[in-house]
């Protein structure tokens, strides 16, 4: 299914982030290919958070500029970029007793005001996001009475019910199990086939390989290799990123690469 | 979830032509209608916040009611309303208009300030400790105000003053903890420092002037309704009012702010311009409660903890904060009043000897986490 408005293209221009005197990142130039999930990877400390802050604006560039269809997003309104723009930031906290829908409610905020503050359309939109993320059995329910999974898909239900045709999620899966992180990597591809364009940042190589279209490998601020996992993930990569040796396959069932027998790299 | 879900458009959704009737969310009712250009408008209003608002005033009008006719001449609640409006004896009449209505205006409007300018905080900081008169402001506003009441340095009247002291020991306590943001504990204790600082100013200014003087200012520096001027109370009723509408205007970016910065910002707030415009109202309320009464700042933190208990945690309960606030002050007042009469306790340290143990309760009391 494809959006009857053409999609939003998000870019960065010889972006730098700095945190005082210090260059996390130098000269960045990335394109995000519109209506897939993009993975930033990379080891820590490499960047790839302080990069996903800068595309959602919430890190001043020290030079350069992000540019949502071609426009740098330091002259937009925050309500205007918060239309086009959702970010789910790690480890997000809400206030404590807040349910469900009251959470999901809060994603339609860029398009309420004083005077508008219960729309019809803020109505089926809400029941959209909560069915998308399927948490209708759970929408009165307190957040702290959900599972970790849960609860992560009712953030990003609050994202969806924000209406925006772009979403970054820093490390949506950091604190969950393998089978919450399955709830949860599901959701996000089932948004992306829906036309939205998805850019996460994830620690986990293996789950970026398996669930993104496009990856962008960070190394100490610049970009060591980007594309499709099938094409750039290689041993060597590998290698440059984490210091690891590993043997790469093929996932019989997705196409997908596998990393086995990973080891510290011999020297 | 996936069968339901994948044939749900996700973004590329069409608005439907006839719209179907709209509910009001679980817990709230929604007031709608046609603007006269034709847009559609609504309104929603949480219910337990009415609810616990009119419980709220009711209990206040209550006090107030007992405040009224309390005291060293004791009137009947009953002679209470008539001698209000100017009917029944002289002497009640008198009692209840000229003694003791001044004074109960004074103790909700500083009840109220006090209790609006913490939740504010509260809210600006994510931390329920950080309250005006925690984080030192209260001291600073104390300080200056002492030194243009005992007639030190320039020559001010002491809202004016007041809010200079507010407003530099704000600055000192933000500027200490310059890009470390205003959550967590080194914000508290920069704050709890700089008001340390400031309550020394005061003695030392107390200490150096004439013993009459320094007499005729103590009961001020822990908190009084004794001396109130009536300059600063007017002021105090228009920045209260000119506040208590900044505060609405606020409420809903003020209930994105109860969450990350991140998150707030994702959301559309311009986080920083309404972080400053929260502070400056706090500060402002702050200054002009502490012009009238003197740092009773427990206040603060009392009237938004009542309200959080009562209220839900949809949105930020700044009306509740106000009403407990001021309720707070009124029975705090009347206790000083009466428990030791003819000796009258400060109001400030009625509030203080009920704050410190609610604040040892708050430190101790196992933290529910959430996430």
């Amino acid at each position: 299914m494809t959006s009857a408005e053409p999609s939003p293209t998000l870019a960065t221009e010889s972006l730098a982030l700095s945190y005082g005197a210090r260059r996390v990142i130098d000269s960045l130039g990335v394109s995000l290919p519109s209506g897939q999930v993009t993975a930033i990877v990379g080891p820590n400390g490499c960047g790839k958070s302080t990069l996903l802050s800068g595309l959602a604006r919430l890190h001043k560039p020290e030079s350069g500029a992000v540019l949502l269809n071609g426009a740098d997003i330091q002259n937009l309104p925050a309500r205007t970029l918060a239309t086009q723009l959702a970010l789910l930031p790690q480890e997000a906290v809400a206030p404590e007793g807040l349910t469900v829908s009251e959470l999901i409610r809060f994603g339609r905020q860029p398009h309420q005001g004083w005077l508008r503050q219960w729309s019809a359309e803020d109505q089926r939109v809400v029941e959209h996001a909560l069915a998308a993320a399927g948490l209708e059995a759970l929408a009165e329910r307190p957040l702290e009475a959900l599972s970790g999974g849960q609860r992560q898909r009712a953030w990003i239900a609050m994202t969806i019910a924000q209406q925006t045709p772009l979403l970054l999620l820093d490390e949506p899966t950091s604190a969950l199990d393998l089978g919450h992180q399955i709830e949860v990597f599901e959701l996000v591809r089932h948004l992306a086939c829906h036309g939205r364009t998805v850019v996460m940042v994830l620690h986990d190589l293996a789950s970026a390989c398996r669930y993104a279209d496009h990856l962008i490998a960070l190394c100490e601020g610049q970009i060591v290799a980007q594309g499709a996992p099938a094409e750039v993930v290689t041993p060597e990569l590998v290698r440059t990123l984490y210091q690891v040796d590993c043997t790469l396959m093929i996932d019989p069932d997705t196409g997908s690469p596998l990393l086995a027998n990973v080891r510290r790299a011999s020297p | 979830m996936k069968s339901s879900a994948s044939d749900l458009p996700t973004s590329a959704y069409v608005p439907e032509r006839r719209s179907p009737p709209v509910a009001a969310p679980p817990g709230y009712w929604r007031i709608a209608w046609q603007s006269t250009r034709g847009n559609a408008c609504s309104l929603l209003i949480e219910r337990r916040g009415v609810a616990v608002s009119a419980g709220l005033g009711v209990a206040l009008v209550c006090a107030c009611i007992l405040y009224l006719s309390l005291g060293s001449m004791a009137l009947a609640p009953s002679a209470v309303l008539p001698a209000l409006f100017g009917r029944g004896e002289m002497i009640s009449v008198f009692t209840v208009q000229e003694l003791r209505l001044p004074r109960l205006v004074a103790a909700c409007l500083t009840g109220g300030a006090f209790a609006l300018a913490g939740v504010l905080m509260q809210t600006l900081a994510r931390n329920r400790l950080a309250t005006p008169g925690i984080i030192g402001i209260d001291n600073g506003a104390t300080a200056f105000a002492v030194a243009s009441v005992v007639g030190m340095g320039v020559s001010l009247a002491p809202p004016a003053m007041a809010l200079a002291g507010a407003a530099t020991a704000a600055a000192l306590t933000f500027g200490l903890v310059a890009g470390g943001g205003t959550q967590g504990y080194r914000f508290i204790v920069a704050g709890i420092g700089v008001g340390a600082v400031f309550g020394a100013v005061t003695q030392l200014i107390l200490a150096r002037v004439a013993i009459d003087t320094a007499n005729a200012a103590y009961p001020w520096t822990v908190g009084s309704l004794n001396a109130r001027p009536g300059d600063a109370v007017g002021l105090l009723a228009v920045g209260l009012g000119v506040g208590v509408i900044a505060a609405f205007v606020l409420a809903r970016p003020l209930s994105l702010m109860r969450f990350k910065d991140a998150t707030a910002y994702g959301l559309g707030v311009n986080v920083k311009a309404r972080r400053f415009q929260v502070l400056m109202l706090s500060v402002v309320l702050t200054a002009l409660a502490v012009a009238v009464a003197g740092p009773v700042g427990m206040v603060g933190l009392i009237g938004p903890e009542i309200a959080r208990s009562l209220a839900s945690s949809r949105q930020v309960p700044l009306v509740a904060s106000l009403l407990s606030g001021a309720l707070v002050m009124v029975l705090a007042d009347l206790a000083g009043r009466t428990l030791l009469a003819p000796i009258e306790i400060p109001v400030g340290i009625v509030t203080a000897v009920i704050g410190g143990p609610w604040l040892l309760w708050i430190l101790m009391r196992p933290q529910r986490s959430h996430a």
